[in-house]
């Protein structure tokens, strides 16, 4: 009785029947209708596949919980694949980072300082990101310094190097969220500005940082794939702003803020890459899987309702 | 007296200010557009020419129309991203062959297509309260894939000749799509401010919960606006595809970034309960200048993005900071 509770009234985590349950009856399906989808070969590329989008996800989630929206981490995604092979690579990585940082307060300041709505915000930004990494790297190539690679490229314990990527940031954003009073008062704040406010909390300091640590998930994002392909490519991560939303959404974060959990977003993720996953082992084009992700994406949103009607 | 009262150096300063004060709350775009103008007549005045203003006056008016349907949206603190999406459509229905009727029965499906859409739109936001942005993506999404994965079976070919007459033609020098796009902005912002309906968008534009609490119909409301918003992006896909001639997989693609660009350069903020139309109209105008302009002095693609990413960011910032005043 206590844990069927839980699910249905899951509290500030979430983690209803939705975000749990989608996964699983994927897991189901696809086990049955593929016979190949169960090798270890096949679970760890559904693994690589879906490694950058959870890293993506989980900044996006940190930002959603803080009640924002970031469009523009895809953008940063390209733009740290481009930076990476065009500069000297001893500076590769912190210049990367230097770049997420910038685009995380400019994002951040927008939203709070000038009051700017975050989607208008990050669309701008994710506009001009997207031009910015066409003017560095106009063609896709390029030489991806080797100690990246190497550091996509080993397996530890039988295992990929993918896994300890995603349990790396995984556990690092469950830390940041359970055991700090950063992971508290974005919360607050998500929930109710006003009150968070009042009891102290800086709003705005806050509301950037969500932004700012975002980025760095799309930063690090970009490394990981750029890595993995061996190849920069300016469009690289054009998808990946819209399927974090995805991933969240299908995972119990609450886009309007204060409600959402790491374990959640794990499940969104999955949910969505086994998706991808299972309709390529089945054989189903591209473009309906496109259209199959929008279909689950409004069924799991229409699942969570709100107060407010609009954006 | 009044004389006196009109040299006084005193008046005259604030005549002065009001005056800048009146040019300054004018939403962005007509500022915009004059600078832009001005910068064309010294860098590139071919421009200016009325034969290439008004080719791309015709080009804008796709744009233009679309935006009326987004601004509304806004206006009732929603959005609607699926306009690339119902474009993308609408140029399937009418020009792949897929269903064997005439031009006039294909263009009155495509507003049936619209009504859909726009229908299904509103009761994913109104009654099961989900946010838009996701809902509007989501249709995007999936009506996307369908017509991308449908184009395997029937490739999408010439547009009907009743809508390359509108698209391409002109009367005199003016090309009709721009009376077309006149004959859908007039009426629209005359509808919008004075009936009933363009109030209640005013009223919960500026407070959704007092326009709630004083029964206002605020769930119709929002859905005759998505209703509107889909019919509107339907219309501005059946002016593109005539524009174009050919019906094609990414036509439209970049619509519903640009409308919403248009829309805030247009002087609509969410939540600010005020906005017209003109300024949006104006908006597509520049930005398809702009786009021009930018071709002209031979900026590629990225160079065009960033000043495209700027101009809204910027002018985003310059509303939503004078609305907290």
């Amino acid at each position: 009785m206590s844990w069927l509770n839980i699910l249905r009234f899951p509290g500030r985590s979430g983690l209803g029947i939705v975000p749990i349950g989608v996964p699983i009856v994927m897991f189901i399906f696809i086990s049955f209708a593929s016979p190949n989808f169960l090798n270890v070969q096949n679970l760890s590329n559904v693994n690589a596949q879906i490694a950058a989008l959870l890293i993506v996800a989980l900044g996006q989630m940190i930002v959603a919980i803080c009640g924002g929206i970031d469009l523009s981490v895809g953008s940063v995604l390209s733009l740290t694949s481009a930076i990476i092979v065009s500069v000297d690579p001893a500076l590769a990585v912190p210049l990367a980072l230097l770049a997420g940082l910038v685009v995380g307060v400019v994002n951040g300041v927008g939203v709070t300082i000038f009051a700017v709505h975050p989607l208008v915000m990050t669309l701008a930004t994710l506009t001009f990101l997207q031009g910015l990494a066409l003017l560095i790297l106009p063609v896709p190539g390029g030489d991806v310094p080797d100690y990246l690679e190497a550091m996509v490229d080993f397996s530890f314990l039988g295992l990929p190097a993918a896994f300890f990527w995603c349990l790396v940031f995984a556990t690092a954003a469950a830390v940041v969220l359970r055991s700090t009073r950063f992971g508290l008062r974005i919360f607050a704040v998500g929930a109710n500005e006003d009150n968070a406010a009042r009891n102290g909390v800086n709003v705005v300091l806050h509301r950037i940082s969500s932004y700012v640590l975002c980025s760095f998930g799309g930063v690090m994002a970009g490394l990981f794939l750029s890595a993995r392909v061996a190849s920069a490519d300016a469009t690289m991560g054009a998808h990946y702003g819209l399927e974090s939303v995805t991933a969240i959404a299908l995972g119990g974060v609450l886009l309007a803020g204060g409600i959402g959990s790491v374990p959640g977003v794990i499940a969104g993720t999955i949910a969505l890459g086994l998706m991808t996953n299972g309709m390529n082992l089945i054989g189903v084009s591209p473009f309906v899987r496109a259209a199959a992700t929008g279909l689950l994406l409004l069924t799991a949103i229409s699942l969570q309702p709100r107060k407010a009607i609009g954006a | 007296m009044t004389v006196m009262a009109k040299n006084s150096p005193a008046t005259a300063r604030s005549h002065l200010a009001s005056a800048s004060r009146f040019v300054l709350n004018l939403p962005f775009a007509y500022v915009g557009t004059a600078l832009l103008l001005l910068f064309a007549y010294f860098t590139r005045p071919m421009l200016l020419s009325p034969l290439l203003l008004l080719l791309i006056v015709r080009q804008a008016a796709p744009l233009g129309i679309a935006v009326i349907g987004q601004s509304i949206c806004m206006r009732v603190l929603s959005l609607d991203l699926s306009i690339g999406g119902v474009v993308v459509a609408v140029s399937y229905i009418l020009t792949s062959g897929a269903l064997p009727f005439s031009g006039p029965v294909l263009i009155a499906i495509c507003i049936l297509f619209g009504l859909l859409v726009g229908a299904t739109n509103a009761f994913f936001i109104t009654r099961m309260r989900a946010s838009s942005v996701i809902v509007t993506l989501a249709m995007a999404m999936i009506l996307t894939g369908v017509v991308i994965s449908l184009g395997q079976f029937h490739a999408p070919g010439d547009a009907p000749e009743v809508l390359k007459f509108i698209g391409q033609k002109r009367l005199g020098i003016f090309p009709i799509a721009l009376f077309v796009w006149l004959a859908v902005v007039i009426p629209a912002a005359l509808f919008l401010r004075f009936s009933v309906f363009g109030r209640y968008v005013d009223a919960i534009g500026a407070n959704p919960n007092a326009a709630w609490a004083s029964g206002i119909p605020y769930v119709r409301v929002v859905t005759i606006v998505h209703i509107l918003s889909s019919l509107f992006a339907v219309f501005s896909g059946l002016l593109l595809v005539g524009f174009v001639g050919v019906g094609s997989m990414d036509i439209g693609g970049d619509l519903a970034l640009n409308s919403l660009a248009a829309v805030i350069l247009g002087g609509i903020t969410f939540g600010g309960g005020k906005g017209g139309v003109l300024g949006p109209a104006m908006a597509a105008f520049m930005l398809t200048f702009s786009f021009n302009l930018l071709t002209s002095l031979g900026l590629g693609e990225p160079g065009k993005l960033m000043i495209q990413g700027a101009i809204i960011a910027v002018a985003a910032m310059i509303y939503a900071s004078r609305r907290n005043k």
